[in-house]
């Protein structure tokens, strides 16, 4: 196991050191962070004496080895367009990112859960079909679509929910739903296929003839075969809703990492996309790691098997 | 099994029940004043690190040297300088300040710092509108009292207290000497001292920026709100929803959804002519290029517009047909021009289509328009569709290329596509300000942003410099207009009213007419 993770973990690093050298090159072949943040009638004065500031007139190399080497040290630089130090911006952008995700992923699995396992115990009822529904709208149903119907109808007219913003358990709600609402789809499905799988297999069946209560058939001996394929969707999912949220953190207002990412994207902030772009790279890889682990958790042939 | 989920069901429509009677206990718990905006531009909140765009919350933190009414004119009574003069060369500029005014900290405001802060605006690390014509036109400040300023220009000059003026960007802005000393810029950008009528409470970056009043302002005296709040909210119809829950007080809304805002008897406040959309021709590396270097073409585009129904069908009414180029209408009252009836361009397809046949182009010709969307300006690229529309009518072959401005804004100042068209909402301003901008978007020697390369209006720029008779600077810069306007140096198109939507309890609002400023003040003020 321990060497699973180590060579999983060398993998990690050698992905995030070529992806370093992608983001450098991409963020600064997508245009000029000056032509943002000077005035229309700059002057070339202007433009020289911001360039030289902001340390933009030293060779690429030199640049990329500053970045490299400080980003070693947690230090990402200052933003060009915040004129604050890029790690404050992530440490405060972040928290919410995983903390709406969580209330989203909570969501999700709240209701794909019973649903899925509803589903696929009772199929072909009307339970299934409405399962089936769910999954449909939630898997067709735009994700800004989604969050601005809920922001016009229950927070601007019927006035139930706040509309924006991130200031109490209320505020979770609506963002926590939209997000949540496209992985129920998908959650759902790959648990209601999984069930239907292990609930036919021979092992459910000797347990359903030596007498083990339904319910227990169901959600213990059933429930826990068919996780595997969920737990990778989830811990994905997650990753996902932490890291690119742009649009329900738009409409919300809800200063998340994928409002910075796209702020530092418009703005052509470098030492943003840069650390935004490495940050997601490293979350990505400890969820992916954490769920190879969870496999070894839920079913004890894989971890045999390494 | 189904009972279960019955019950699961019912525990959540409960909670939100609950959640909703929260949320509305909460919605009317308010007891500040908020704004909902859709952009923060840069969030700086030093005000020698932005540009001039963010001054609605800076200039409710900081007081101005000199201080203007809602209408953008100068005045004696909003800035901390009680009187200003000139020498009799124009060359000395003396500034008498107020007394026993205070920052937030609890020191005294002096002529120190007024020098401190304008010498950091011109620092080479300032990124403020205006700090290269002010590095290049001031050569001393003196500071003979506590209580009085000495600027020393290079060159005589009329334009001294306007650039330090609120009308314009943020180099007017006083700064504490003391405390940026002593704790560096960093902490400054952070934690911003100013001596305006709100402090600095809190910044969440992406979020919002709260502010708290002051006791006793010698501009506002103690303004009516305890708190204001300005929140970053990119999406109008959350602004919008923040509204009618009673969570903000002003929003910036487009002009499409007016009238529904007006229909649910929410007050909209327009800040009239606040910009002017104008379209140019990015020059080559030695001017105009075939074939808008034929006045002729130039011409025939303008008439190819219909600018009535743009202003209508694109802004929703909200905007009025513009026809001078870089013509900021602001200005025009200052320096006494008037357009005339025949210098609006009429909708004539016809005549257009002669021009570009006697300029040898009755088949048209290829021309690139890059589209994209502006802050306050949402609907960018609906309005470059309609123009390649109109030019398509009279026979050029447009090709509408989508990019983001600062795409444009290189190939505009690298001058590597010449003849290509872009446009920007151009934020309108006085004659001072206007003028600044001409200098740099219709003067052949500023090379970098010049759209016009004209040498008869560079002439006249050259002289409204060094000019200090006001009747004479008022005569250049009409003719500078005129000029512009015969030559078809430029596509003016419209000028656009921004509309602000407020809660039905707030009261009546004038936003004035002052550049990048909503001139919260006359709601805020206690006195």
């Amino acid at each position: 196991m321990l060497r699973f993770v180590f060579f999983r973990l060398l993998q990690s690093m050698i992905a995030l050191a070529i992806l370093s050298v992608v983001v450098f090159v991409l963020a600064r072949a997508t245009g000029d962070p000056l032509h943002m943040i000077l005035p229309m009638n700059a002057s070339a004065e202007d433009y020289a004496n911001a360039r030289q500031y902001l340390g933009l007139d030293r060779p690429y190399v030199e640049q990329y080895l500053s970045f490299v080497g400080r980003a070693l040290v947690g230090d990402f630089g200052v933003s060009i367009r915040a004129r604050r130090p890029v790690i404050e911006l992530l440490q405060a952008r972040l928290p919410n990112s995983l903390k709406l995700a969580a209330f989203a992923m909570g969501v999700s699995v709240a209701l794909a859960f019973p649903l899925g396992i509803m589903a696929a115990v009772r199929k072909g009822t009307g339970v299934d079909r409405t399962a089936q529904i769910v999954s449909i709208l939630g898997q067709s149903l735009p994700t800004f679509w989604v969050a601005i119907v809920l922001v016009e109808v229950v927070a601007g007219r019927w006035q139930w929910l706040p509309a924006g913003g991130n200031e109490g358990f209320t505020s979770y709600v609506l963002p926590g739903f939209t997000l949540g609402w496209f992985v129920v789809a998908g959650m759902m499905r790959l648990l209601r296929s999984g069930m239907l799988e292990v609930l036919d297999s021979e092992y459910v069946k000797l347990a359903r003839l030596k007498g083990v209560v339904e319910t227990r058939v169901v959600w213990v001996h059933a429930l826990k075969n068919a996780l595997i394929p969920v737990v990778t969707f989830a811990g994905i999912y997650f990753a996902i809703l932490v890291t690119t949220a742009i649009v329900v953190e738009t409409v919300f207002a809800w200063p998340g990492l994928g409002r910075l990412a796209y702020d530092g994207i418009t703005s052509r902030d470098f030492p943003v996309i840069q650390a935004v772009v490495l940050t997601t790279a490293v979350i990505v890889a400890l969820v992916n790691l954490c769920v190879d682990c969870l496999y070894a958790v839920i079913d004890p042939r894989i971890r045999y098997a390494r | 099994m189904t009972s279960r989920l019955s019950v699961v069901f019912s525990l959540l429509c409960a909670l939100l029940v609950v959640l909703a009677v929260v949320g509305q206990a909460h919605a009317q718990a308010k007891s500040e004043l908020t704004i909902a905006l859709s952009s923060f531009s840069a969030e700086t909140l030093d005000p020698a690190l932005q540009g001039h765009n963010v001054k609605y919350y800076l200039s409710l933190m900081f007081d101005y040297l000199v201080g203007v009414t809602p209408d953008g004119q100068p005045s004696q009574a909003g800035g901390l300088a009680s009187k200003w003069e000139a020498s009799a060369d124009h060359k000395r500029w003396t500034f008498q300040l107020r007394k026993g005014v205070k920052f937030h900290d609890g020191s005294d405001m002096t002529s120190e710092d007024v020098k401190f802060s304008l010498q950091r605006a011109m620092s080479k690390r300032s990124t403020t509108g205006y700090a290269g014509p002010l590095r290049t036109l001031i050569t001393e400040i003196e500071t003979p009292a506590p209580d009085r300023v000495v600027i020393v220009t290079k060159d005589p000059t009329l334009i001294i207290p306007t650039y330090l003026s609120r009308s314009l960007s943020t180099e007017g802005m006083v700064l504490p000497k003391k405390y940026i000393e002593a704790n560096g810029d960093d902490v400054f950008a952070r934690k911003p001292v100013g001596t305006g009528p709100f402090r600095f409470v809190e910044q969440v970056v992406g979020s919002h920026i709260k502010l708290t009043a002051v006791d006793n302002h010698w501009r506002l005296g103690t303004p009516k709100y305890k708190n204001v709040t300005f929140r970053l909210v990119p999406e109008e119809t959350t602004r919008i929803a923040l509204l009618r829950r009673g969570e903000v007080d002003v929003a910036d809304v487009s002009r499409e959804r007016v009238k529904e805002l007006e229909k649910e008897k929410f007050p909209v406040y327009f800040r009239k002519d606040e910009a002017v959309l104008h379209m140019w021709w990015v020059l080559g590396p030695d001017g105009r290029t075939p074939p808008t270097n034929d006045k002729r073409v130039r011409e025939a585009l303008n008439l190819a517009i219909d600018r009535n129904e743009i202003a209508q069908s694109i802004f929703g009414g909200h905007a009025d047909p513009a026809a001078i180029p870089l013509g900021l209408s602001w200005s025009f009252k200052d320096v006494g021009f008037k357009p005339t009836a025949d210098m609006a361009y009429p909708y004539d397809v016809a005549r257009a289509k002669k021009l570009l046949a006697d300029a040898g182009f009755a088949g048209g010709f290829p021309l690139d328009i890059y589209a994209f969307q502006l802050p306050g300006l949402p609907e960018g690229k609906a309005f470059a569709e309609a123009v390649a529309g109109y030019w398509e009518k009279v026979g050029v072959k447009p090709k509408l290329i989508p990019v983001d401005y600062p795409a444009f804004r290189k190939l505009w100042v690298d001058r590597k596509a010449p003849g290509i068209v872009g446009y920007y909402n151009i934020a309108n301003r006085d004659w001072i300000g206007t003028y600044a901008l001409l200098e740099k978007m219709a003067y052949t020697p500023s090379k970098l942003n010049d759209t016009v390369n004209d040498p008869e209006v560079d002439g006249m720029l050259a002289q409204v410099m060094r000019q200090t008779d006001r009747d004479k600077i008022n005569t250049l810069m009409r003719n500078v207009f005129t000029r512009l306007r015969s030559e078809h140096a430029g596509v003016p198109v419209v000028y656009l009213h921004s509309p602000y939507a407020t809660s039905k309890t707030l009261g009546r609002w004038n936003p004035g007419a002052v550049m990048y400023d909503l001139f919260l003040d006359n709601l805020a003020a206690g006195k």
